[in-house]
């Protein structure tokens, strides 16, 4: 297994290279230097930024300057934008996501799991249609009426008639970013994680759950005309048996792959969510560096995200060896 | 059997829902800040807030927003009238010498920088001289890219020819080599000499960018960002928490100097009837501590202000017609009830289109260029872009110069006018300029940024001037590429606003200054001899009706030669909740936080 992974790492390092290049190669199409001049810019300060910035230097010299990084593992580049070190704003930026995506993946795994299963169960009756038609409404309305609506009703509303405050309209508190605060007073910690990331995390589990339910549904109906489901029925084994143990144990492979693709969205967050909470996390960070022409930030994001890529495409397939017998690793 | 096993379904997926919470709620309702008794006042700003909080390295109103908490100039806004300055770090206004090319300043007594183990014993020490010819050499250190050098480029004595020598390829910086136009006298008392007596340079010193900094904190840090996250100066309030784009605390300064609200003769009758005055005399702050809130989205802004979370908010666009009667403009009912007072202020915005004055199809000085730019003036109904896009709530006006100012046309309309919508006049001018029905007229590129509404108000662009057979083409692009393609003179025009940086024409007149042309802040490239030399003129001249009529005549010029389509002004419409005592908002300068106090009882 180690040397298959090995392997798989090392015909993946080109492909990280490409990624890196052609992302360094997007980013310098345009001149970056006009977003950072001050009004009334003259050449002085044009050159100035543009000698600050290292992009008076060959691009080769700025690709092999970034590779190095990646090899050091030193991102204490300060970013363009925000004049703090790169690492300490991905950092930083890292846990307001995870708070928000890890519980959401966890929920809209197991809710779509076993909503799939039940539909697949009950294929083509009333609570196989009506399951599959509560999933699709949910996933039909856009992401930004489940924001703006969950805000006005979920924080303001509730607030205003009942005067409790279940969910603020916005904001993140720091504290939920240190292991000491959760360590040090649990309940307050979570009373704050409940205010802050409990409305964008079951907004997006609404949202997510709807095409997880239909791919596991598939899934699952595939499974059910199987002819080891027909001999456990005509065994006698009982429905929650085969629905939960047979069933989801032969749909584990594609149930695996969909989980492990969404895996380094969880770091990326949700850009939609983040913006509209005013949560400072991963995907708020990456966009307005795209926005702000910050291009140690994007670039590192970049190189974040690639390699976090390739690891769960490598793990995956580590897992299916792990789940099915007949999968080896060569 | 299905129902009963449905039933049982929905209540294990409730109970479990419902009983979180209920567990959860009175955690969730726990307070999120301050101690008892104390005053704290709670701000929103827009958007992810400073990036910084050195003065020298700021530039965008949330930077000033937050510095001029900490730091404090020279010269300051005057809160009864953000349109006149008063001394702030000064014992008096500097005294005007040698025809206004020597100034001669006195600082103020007891004046203090906040505590910071930079100092002996980490006690904030006395300002003194060197403090101020310390700062002002910082806007000339290349280490802060040079993004405030317009302030003071040609203008000081020398400070051009120190910024040379300092920034030469190989120096390093010297804050202790001279610059001839800095004269210390003593400690409290020096002089600056002024290579030209340019007036606006009283302006330039009530800026946020030129507030006082000490050296040793600055240089405490070996990273010349690290100062921005960890600010000392003579200000108000001092910093408690920096998280760039979460939040921003400050909490009283217990060594300020003495600063009093404004007494009740300055003060006018309206603002004395709005009860302004009543705090007259008092010694500020008043709160103990100020929360800043970042909101990136209106709506979580417009919700915390309705909830009374904070102190006021500047009412976005989509909820104006919940605040107010749209056509009486008047505050509705609901929120008068509940004690909110509003505010409108006419911003000084210079909103417009503008032409690449070296283009070979728009540009030019002479008859043809001439023309074809008043006729798309002409055909472009601006009434209908107010109404459009800024709920009407837009001053439309003659020439550069943004009402309020001296030489701002009386009701917006001058002597010269080529504001439309005058479809007959355009096309006249159109077939004079060359292209009768727009024939021979090439399709004309239109450069804006993508974001708000722009690409709706290209459409509108576009069909205003179809109107004329003129064809536009919209270039939609990013602000920074919009930026690049005008300094570069690709953009034929191009859709900007200027918000004037100081209360006086000659801030917008120097748009058009052809030595500024770009990547200068003349985008234009508009370069007119005559003008050049009025505008020599007036730069040095001390406001007055000579210098005014000097104004209307370079504006006239320019409605004339038409470099730009336009022009508009924002009003902007403020409500503030009924806790909030003494706050008069503006974005003229934002050193007023200090003025306003808190009653917690009307919470």
């Amino acid at each position: 297994m180690w040397a298959f992974i090995f392997r798989r790492l090392l015909y993946n390092i080109p492909v990280y290279l490409g990624i890196i290049l052609l992302v360094m190669l997007a980013l310098r199409v345009q001149d970056p230097v006009y977003a950072f001049l001050g009004k009334s810019p003259d050449q002085a300060q044009y050159d100035r930024i543009r000698e600050d910035f290292g992009l008076n230097r060959p691009f080769v010299v700025q690709y092999l300057d970034f590779l190095k990084r990646i090899v050091t593992l030193d991102f204490s580049e300060r970013s363009w934008d925000k004049r703090m070190p790169v690492n300490e704003l991905i950092a930083t930026s890292i846990p307001p996501t995870l708070l928000i995506t890890l519980p959401q993946l966890i929920l809209t795994g197991a809710i779509a799991i076993s909503i799939g299963l039940i539909a697949a169960f009950f294929r083509g009756r009333g609570i196989d249609k009506t399951l599959v038609f509560l999933t699709v409404l949910g996933m039909s309305v856009s992401y930004l009426v489940y924001i703006v609506m969950g805000q006005y009703f979920g924080a303001y509303w509730l607030n205003q008639r009942f005067d409790v405050e279940f969910f603020a309209v916005q904001g993140y508190d720091e504290r939920l970013s240190t292991v000491g605060f959760w360590a040090g007073s649990p309940i307050d910690a979570l009373g704050q994680w409940f205010r802050y990331c409990a409305l964008p995390v079951m907004i997006g589990v609404i949202v997510a759950i709807g095409y997880d339910t239909r791919f596991y549904r598939a899934v699952m109906v595939e499974e059910t005309n199987r002819d080891y489901i027909t001999t456990a029925k005509a065994k006698g084994v009982g429905r929650t048996k085969i629905m939960f143990v047979h069933m989801l144990k032969n749909a584990l492979i594609p149930i695996i792959t969909r989980i492990m693709i969404t895996l380094p969205f969880v770091i990326t967050g949700s850009i939609l969510v983040e913006y509209y909470f005013n949560i400072p996390g991963m995907g708020r960070t990456l966009i307005e560096a795209i926005r702000g022409k910050d291009f140690p930030v994007v670039q590192t994001f970049t190189a974040l995200f690639a390699a976090v890529f390739i690891i769960s495409i490598i793990l995956t397939d580590v897992l299916y060896a792990l789940v099915d017998p007949r999968v080896r690793l060569k | 059997m299905f129902r009963t096993r449905l039933k049982r379904a929905t209540q294990c997926l409730i109970k479990p829902v419902l009983a979180g919470l209920l567990a959860a709620a009175p955690l969730a309702a726990l307070p999120a800040t301050a101690a008892a008794n104390e005053k704290v006042l709670q701000l929103p700003i827009r958007t992810d807030g400073p990036k910084t909080l050195d003065p020298v390295a700021g530039s965008t109103t949330y930077e000033n927003m937050a510095v001029s908490q900490i730091f404090e100039t020279l010269l300051e806004n005057k809160y009864t009238n953000p349109y006149e300055f008063e001394p702030r770090l000064l014992a008096k206004l500097p005294e005007r010498l040698e025809d206004g090319k020597r100034y001669r300043f006195t600082l103020k007594e007891g004046v203090y920088f906040h505590d910071h183990p930079a100092f002996p014993d980490g006690k904030g020490r006395r300002m003194v001289t060197d403090d101020v010819f310390y700062s002002l050499k910082r806007i000339a250190d290349g280490r802060y890219q040079f993004k405030n050098w317009w302030l003071l480029e040609n203008t000081i004595l020398g400070f051009d020819e120190f910024k040379e020598s300092q920034n030469a390829s190989g120096a390093t910086f010297d804050y202790d080599a001279p610059v001839e136009g800095f004269v210390k006298i003593n400690d409290r008392e020096f002089e600056i000499v002024l290579r030209e007596p340019v007036y606006r340079f009283l302006w330039v010193l009530t800026m946020f960018q030129t507030a006082i900094v000490p050296r040793e904190v600055v240089e405490f840090y070996d990273n010349p960002d690290d100062f921005g996250f960890n600010p000392a100066g003579t200000g108000p309030f001092k910093l408690v928490d920096f998280t760039p784009r979460r939040r921003l605390i400050v909490e009283r300064n217990e060594n300020y100097h003495e600063v009093r609200y404004p007494a009740r003769e300055e003060w006018s009758r309206d603002d004395r009837r709005a009860r302004m005055h009543m705090a007259a005399g008092e010694r500020v702050p008043f709160v103990d501590r100020i929360e800043f809130t970042m909101y990136v989205e209106d709506q979580p802004m417009w919700l915390d202000f309705n909830r009374g979370r904070i102190a006021y908010v500047e009412v976005p666009a989509e909820y104006f017609d919940q605040a107010f009667i749209r056509q009486t403009r008047q505050l509705r009912p609901e929120f008068a009830q509940r004690g909110v007072t509003y505010q409108a202020n006419e911003l000084l915005d210079f909103i417009f289109r503008g032409f690449n004055m070296d283009d070979p199809i728009v540009g030019g000085l002479d008859d043809r260029g001439r023309k074809l730019r008043q006729a798309i003036n002409l055909a472009i109904d601006l009434e209908e872009f107010s109404e459009a896009f800024y709920n009407g709530l837009t001053v439309q006006y003659d020439g550069p110069i943004p009402p309020g100012l001296d030489g701002h046309p009386e009701g917006g309309r001058a002597p010269v006018s080529y504001r439309g919508p005058n479809l007959e006049l355009a096309r006249q001018k159109l077939a004079e300029a060359g292209y009768p029905g727009g024939e021979g007229l090439p399709r004309l590129q239109f450069y804006t940024s993508i974001g708000g509404n722009n690409a709706q108000q290209v459409e509108m662009l576009r069909r205003h001037l179809a109107r004329v057979n003129i064809r536009l083409e919209p270039i939609l692009v990013d602000f920074s590429t919009l930026i690049e393609a005008t300094n570069n003179r690709r953009a034929q025009i191009f859709g900007f606003a200027w918000s004037s940086d100081y209360p006086d024409a000659e801030n917008n007149l120097a748009l058009f200054y052809g030595p500024n042309e770009a990547p200068g802040s003349n985008h234009y490239n508009y370069k007119n001899p005559e003008y050049d030399a009025l505008y020599e003129r007036v730069r040095v001249m001390e406001p007055g009706p000579e210098r005014t009529a000097l104004y209307e005549k370079m504006r006239d010029m320019l409605i004339e030669d038409a470099p730009y389509v336009g022009s508009m002004a924002r009003t902007r419409y403020y409500l503030v909740n009924p806790w909030a005592v003494n706050m008069r908002p503006t974005e003229r300068y934002w050193a007023w936080f200090k003025y306003v106090d808190v009653d917690d009882s009307k919470r």
